[in-house]
């Protein structure tokens, strides 16, 4: 498939609003990328890529993202999962992230109609807003990431109130142990020597760092810092945000 | 008309002090000779006005309505100023300037300092919102917010608060959390503002508001009906009791009972309403659907009829039942006046409507025709069928005007010999540490100031976790253009209750400076002219001394005032606010690449002040620490001020300047230290002997128009400063990470990056945790 001709869907409902930047973060790389209310959507099939922006989905006056995910479900309902079986990518930034957690997409590891994780309040109890660098820890598997080295080490803002991954509490080592062994975790938080520190380099505490996962096949990914808003801060071997999407175009491309 | 329907006759037909009781009585704010002027009108038509058509008049009479103190200064000292880059200015809801051939950019600023003093959450989140309207009505997708917040110390004893004022810690936190849960909801970058606090500011808290927007010239639209017949349609959230007699509320003086007889005169926000009511607008704007877009804000239903059939050369016919309401059991006149957010008016011909709507129902946002424009210039209100409401729009928006008293406080200054202190050391120290100086990490980080992903600079900015403290931020508004708008705030309180004529003037040199120092050609202005009680002539006397003293710094810098807001009446019973006219500025970058931050940048290159240093501590904080009230006034030279802006721009251009930091407060001392929090790096300063001045007076002077820069080709640098004559003193290295300064080898500062940062950095948190 030739890259113009990959056809993006960026889901928007009221108040998701990273959705512009996500749309021209697809079409400076020269796809061809659709802003979509979800009321709109009439075939998730119609789509190569489906991409859920951040924002405060219908305000997030509940859990970050739970309403937004319940009406994914409910429009689009099996078809999100037959859509991932066959391979085809699924994203979300931020708010996009906590939304694939509530739809239950990310773990994954069992296919559940309910989470089981979430994206809890800031140890800090605070919305921030502040530059992150994130490390590279995929091997291979995330097709999000495919083109970025392992252990490369990039500048992303992060801009939340609710970031810090949580297992459920019986669980989290079992968890932990799997997102590790199935090469799952795909970005950490890092200081400048690329050591896994504490706050402010970790801005939410989440567990050993993480700031972005995929799923066991590597085709559904959520990350809270946002790769859209980095697109011109390139570090020293000339990588951004813009690889992010980048990988997953070239993913489809050769699909 | 008769007195069915909840609607009143109100009888005008009264002796002198009873007809002031009425204008109390009834909540309009309405002087004596108001309330007569509007009797003989009534008197002439041959009957008594209804209830409606009274409190019409007190809302566009309304000193924040019609700007009655105001205008005449404003016309003679602010709105002749002209630039040739202004499309149109000051009329509409706010200014729309050139920002390419294609492109124009809107400036708003607003106050919303009443509701804020009350309701601190709910007032400065919809200050967010009404500004984010203001945006919108032009056709504008808004790009950036911009907050100048100002409070009284954050360490008052309770003790010392007078009865019914709200402590400035539990304002500032509102303030606070008011614009975040705002702004970031409705996904728009707050990338702009300052944090004051000032002893005169208890009383009186002030919320100035900014927002700037970005259009496509041709999608340039304006707040008046266009053509006879077309149809007024209100968007976006319903009416409610909610905002009744804010802008009376906003006109006079707060007392001890403002909490309880004003409560209800502040909105309720609702940024999910407002999210997608901005996609809606200007969805159908870009379809070229509409005839003509206004905000309801002030005055609500009332303002916004009434002066979008006026300046179409039209009349209104409304019907007020077909308003959506919040409530049940509201009066006519209550529909006519709520100030309840998130609510646009339109005007839309016949053959657009039913795409109009269809637009507002695919983003759920309700969307109902109220009226129609006539050719009769007068706004007719019918409820049920039965009129209740008949006046001609040239009255209702016409408006007193008054030359009101002006009395001049004379301020003698003179230059004051203090004693060298004993530990310079302590005074930077103490310095870092105050309030107005530390660090606003605690506020700007919760602000979300990268959505969109347009911001080019932050305001804080520097080593990942470090930050220096940026004179401006930059937003590249337009996916295809490289350009950028340079956004900056500035206004200092204690320059300009020191003296209100070189304060102003101060804050325009400073704006100026700020726009300069990261890259930016000054293009544009607006202003919030916040002061206390107009009636009073003192008061008066400092608004037309800074208005004066605005016209002087800038009538000959080619920029002028595109956006502005008066905001009087900030006086309690612990008095008046200082006189803060606080100015937004806007500059222009060609590319956004070639921004300068204010942070160090290399070891080894050497560090350059700009400009001239006199003994200027009037108002100064190093004054106040030594707690010496006198001293001379900052002054400023316009001429200089452009001279050495374009200089320094040239020099930034060809790439000799890597890191270009504003003085302000604190002088050189503090400029230095904030420009090395963001990096790893210190400077070691060799101060020159002055004749006229010790060492500590150098570091700490506030002289306007100079800069710190740090430069990488010094030859090449002198030189071109030297032919343009623009005084320099070569100051230093950046080097290792300690700041030392020393005159004639003995060290008067000498403290460590870390430590310096640390106090800097930890002030605000250890208020508020």
């Amino acid at each position: 498939m030739d890259k113009s001709e990959i056809k993006v869907c960026v889901l928007r409902i009221e108040g998701t609003n990273n959705e512009e930047e996500l749309y021209y973060a697809f079409k400076r790389l020269g796809a061809s990328p659709e802003l979509v209310h979800l009321k709109k959507l009439k075939d998730i099939f119609d789509y190569n890529c489906l991409m859920i922006p951040g924002g405060f989905s219908t305000g997030d006056y509940v859990r970050a993202g739970a309403i937004f995910a319940s009406r994914i479900r409910a429009k689009i309902g099996n078809n999100l999962h037959k859509f991932i079986d066959d391979g085809w990518p699924v994203g979300g930034i931020c708010n996009g992230f906590q939304v694939l957690v509530e739809l239950g997409v990310l773990p994954g590891f069992t296919r559940r109609e309910y989470p089981d994780a979430c994206l809890f309040l800031n140890d800090s109890a605070r919305f921030e807003c502040r530059p992150t660098l994130l490390k590279h820890e995929s091997k291979g598997k995330c097709v999000f990431t495919r083109n970025i080295p392992k252990g490369e080490i990039m500048l992303v803002p992060s801009a939340h109130g609710e970031g810090k991954l949580l297992f459920p509490k019986d669980k989290e080592s079992e968890y932990y142990n799997k997102l590790f062994e199935n090469d799952q975790v795909v970005f950490r938080y890092v200081d400048k020597d690329g050591e896994y520190a504490g706050y402010p380099w970790n801005p939410n505490g989440s567990a050993y760092n993480i700031a972005g996962i995929c799923n066991e096949a590597g085709n559904v990914f959520g990350m809270m810092p946002h790769p859209e808003r980095a697109f011109f801060d390139k570090n020293k071997s000339g990588m951004s945000g813009m690889n992010v999407f980048k990988s997953v175009l070239d993913y489809i491309e050769e699909k | 008309m008769s007195s069915k329907q909840n609607v009143f006759e109100i009888n005008l037909d009264l002796p002198d002090e009873q007809l002031l009781e009425l204008s109390n009585k009834i909540g309009v704010g309405l002087s004596l000779d108001e309330m007569k002027s509007v009797k003989n009108y009534f008197k002439e038509k041959g009957r008594n006005p209804t209830d409606i058509e009274i409190q019409a008049i007190g809302q566009a009479w309304s000193e924040h309505c019609c700007y009655k103190s105001s205008k005449n200064l404003l016309k003679k000292f602010i709105f002749n100023i002209e630039a040739p880059q202004n499309i149109f200015v000051i009329k509409e809801d706010a200014g729309v300037v050139e920002f390419d051939k294609d492109y124009a950019y809107v400036l708003a600023l607003e106050s919303h300092n009443h509701p804020s003093a009350v309701e601190p959450y709910g007032g400065a989140a919809t200050g967010v919102g009404g500004i984010l309207r203001d945006v919108v009505c032009m056709g504008a997708q808004p790009v950036a917010l911009i907050d100048p917040i100002f409070f009284g110390p954050l360490d008052l004893p309770y003790d010392q608060l007078p009865k019914g004022l709200k402590h400035p810690e539990f304002l500032f936190r509102g303030v606070v959390a008011g614009i975040r849960d705002y702004g970031n909801r409705v996904g728009i970058p707050t990338v702009s503002g300052s944090v004051y606090f000032h002893p005169g500011y208890t009383g009186n808290c002030l919320v100035n508001v900014g927002c700037v927007g970005i259009i496509k010239k041709e999608d340039i639209i304006h707040s008046r009906v266009k053509e006879l017949g077309d149809i007024f349609v209100m968007v976006g959230g319903r009416t409610g009791k909610d905002g009744i007699h804010g802008v009376n509320f906003a006109s006079a003086e707060l007392d001890e009972t403002s909490e309880t007889s004003s409560r209800s005169a502040v909105q309720a926000g609702d940024p999910l309403t407002k999210e997608p009511l901005i996609h809606a607008c200007l969805e159908a704007n870009a379809k070229k659907l509409l005839n003509g877009m206004k905000d309801l804000g002030g005055g609500g239903l009332s303002c916004v009829v009434g002066e979008m059939a006026h300046a179409g050369g039209f009349g209104a016919k409304i019907k007020l039942e077909k308003v959506l309401l919040k409530e049940k059991g509201m009066k006519p006149w209550e529909i006519w006046i709520s100030e309840s957010q998130e609510r646009m008016m339109l005007a839309v011909s016949k053959e657009n409507l039913s795409k109009v709507l269809e637009i507002f129902d695919m983003w759920d946002v309700e969307a109902v025709v109220i009226g129609e424009a006539i050719a009769e210039k007068r706004v007719l209100v019918y409820y049920q069928g039965e009129k209740i409401f008949d006046m001609d729009s040239e009255f209702l928006t016409g408006g007193p005007l008054y030359a009101r008293d002006v009395k001049i406080v004379k301020r003698d200054q003179k230059d004051i010999q203090t004693q060298a202190p004993k530990d310079t050391n302590d005074i930077l120290i103490k310095m870092l540490s105050d309030p107005n100086i530390a660090s606003k990490d605690w506020v700007i980080l919760q602000y979300d100031h990268t959505v969109r992903g347009s911001t080019s600079l932050t305001p804080l900015y520097g080593d990942v976790v470090n930050f220096s403290p940026q004179d401006s931020s930059i937003v590249k508004p337009v996916e295809e253009l490289s350009k950028g708008l340079v956004i900056s705030t500035a206004v200092n309180p204690f320059l300009l209750e020191y003296d209100p004529y070189w304060g102003a003037a101060s804050a325009i040199d400073e704006i100026y400076r700020n726009i300069v120092a990261v890259g930016g050609r000054p293009h544009s202005l607006a202003d919030c002219l916040n002061f206390g009680n107009p009636e009073k002539p003192e008061s008066f006397g400092d608004f037309y001394q800074a208005v004066t003293g605005l016209n002087f710094a800038t009538k000959d810098l080619q920029i002028s005032f595109s956006s502005g807001n008066v905001s009087l009446y900030n006086e309690s019973m612990t008095g008046s606010c200082p006189p803060t006219p606080t100015i937004v500025g806007i500059g222009i970058i060609d590319d956004v690449d070639k921004k300068i931050t204010s942070n160090f940048k290399k070891e080894g290159n050497s560090i350059y002040l700009i400009g001239n240093t006199n003994r200027e501590f009037g108002g100064s904080l190093y004054y106040r620490l030594l707690g010496i009230n006198g001293g001379i006034s900052p002054k400023m030279n316009p001429e200089n001020l452009m001279n050495y802006s374009k200089t320094l721009l040239s020099c930034m251009e060809s790439g000799i300047i890597v890191s270009c930091h504003d003085l302000s407060e604190g002088g050189l001392a503090v400029a230095i230290a904030e420009m090395s929090f963001g990096s790893d790096f210190g400077a070691s300063i060799d101060l020159p002997v002055l004749k006229n001045m010790r060492a500590d007076e150098f570091i700490f002077s506030e002289s306007n128009t100079r800069w710190v820069v740090e430069v990488k080709n010094d030859d090449r640098f002198e030189s071109i400063l030297r032919n343009a004559n623009v005084p320099f003193l070569k100051l230093g290295k950046v080097k290792g990470n300690r700041i030392e300064m020393k005159q004639n080898g003995v060290k008067i500062i000498d403290a460590s990056v870390e430590k310096l940062r640390e106090k800097w950095k930890n002030v605000i948190w250890e208020h508020l945790g």
